[in-house]
């Protein structure tokens, strides 16, 4: 989603969120994470400025006191970019991808099934459809942000092709999109 | 009560921060560890443990070995960076040869220039170059020299252009208003021709 992003380029504007609009947003993110819920008060603050910045590809992102902390695209779910999921990583569940797999989700590619079956994986239970961390191992933080394109189950039994979609990755555009002026 | 502590792919303690382990009784003391703080490369921006995979990584040990001293030894006694991928040969051939991944590049910051363009002998415009390279959106510069002189000023190309001789004044409000923006960065081009 955002291999090719540059915000200089990408946005097409910037505005301020309204309360109810904000309140709206802190509820379905509880829903939808709740392991989110306990921190709810330190990310979602009450007294701090909302800003939506409107993206091309129906990308929208929210950024909280200037800093980017969730976006979604196409009024599908709102995502913890990863400078957020780095601060609070067990708001989302985990999935492991082994060593091999690490280059090729930096590079922006979707993560296969056998990438996540194999001994150095760990996959968790989670549904299609879910959004994920992706870990890797070895390593301490997450690399990427993905949606399951099949149950946990499934990438067991059908094992190849794509398990998991990249669409937030470290070095990506939203990476280095750090601030909103 | 012991709750059982859920099993997390963490296996590298090592590494520059420790993530707490996640477990489901949520107590205070639980929830001061977060947020965590993780340091970001200084050269690559992403955490240490991925410089490895980016094609700068002789910079970014450098890099660490200045700022992050501590953690710089560490690796380097565990073997040539945080974790090598060599112990599995076989599993990297299949899966193709090592693809370095560039780091994005800092656009290169190129001088900003202000400089009079002559119209019709007595009328001047200013005509400000290489501010995008800064960072700056030409777009909200126009508007913002527009309504400090209270003139028209437009974007043209890779340039702002502004209806009078305000080059002095341009490199003054530049200072001022840009943080990022160092009196060095501007020069005065004086007269141009068009
Ligand atoms: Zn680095």
């Amino acid at each position: 989603m955002f291999k090719k992003f540059v915000a200089k380029e990408n946005v097409s504007g910037v505005t301020q969120m309204k309360s109810s609009a904000i309140r709206g947003v802190r509820a379905k993110l509880i829903e939808d994470y709740p392991g989110l819920e306990e921190f709810q008060d330190v990310i979602l603050p009450k007294k701090e400025s909302y800003n939506l910045v409107k993206c091309h590809e129906r990308i929208e992102i929210i950024a909280i006191g200037g800093e980017p902390v969730f976006f979604r695209q196409r009024d599908g779910p709102y995502m913890p970019t990863l400078r957020l999921l780095h601060k609070y990583p067990t708001i989302l569940p985990w999935q492991q991808v082994d060593k091999g797999a690490i280059r090729f989700v930096l590079s922006g590619a979707n993560i296969m099934c056998p990438g996540l079956t194999s001994a150095g994986a760990k996959l968790a239970p989670a549904e299609e459809d879910s959004i994920v961390a992706i870990m890797a191992e070895g390593k301490t933080h997450s690399l990427s942000i993905g949606l399951m394109k099949l149950s946990s189950e499934e990438i067991h039994t059908v094992n190849k092709g794509i398990g998991i979609e990249n669409i937030h990755y470290l070095n990506d555009g939203l990476w280095h999109m750090t601030q909103i002026k | 009560m012991a709750e059982p502590v859920e099993d997390i792919p963490v296996e590298e303690p090592e590494a520059e921060v420790e993530v707490p382990k996640k477990s489901k009784k949520k107590d205070k003391q639980d929830r001061a560890n977060y947020p965590l703080k993780v340091n970001y490369c200084g050269v690559c921006s992403m955490p240490f443990e991925y410089c490895e995979y980016l094609a700068d990584y002789d910079k970014c040990k450098r890099w660490w070995e200045e700022h992050f001293p501590d953690f710089f030894e560490r690796a380097m006694k565990i073997g040539d960076g945080v974790d090598g991928e060599g112990d599995d040969p076989k599993k990297r051939q299949k899966r193709g040869g090592r693809g370095v991944i560039k780091a994005k590049k800092q656009v290169e910051k190129s001088k900003i220039s202000v400089g009079r363009v002559t119209r019709n002998k007595k009328k001047f415009v200013t005509v400000v170059k290489g501010l995008e390279t800064h960072g700056v959106s030409l777009k909200e510069a126009a508007k913002l020299f527009g309504r400090h002189f209270s003139c028209g000023s437009s974007v043209s190309g890779d340039e702002i252009v502004i209806q009078g001789d305000f080059v002095e004044d341009v490199m003054v409000l530049l200072v001022e208003k840009y943080p990022e923006i160092e009196e060095d960065d501007i020069e005065d081009i004086g007269k141009q021709k068009r």
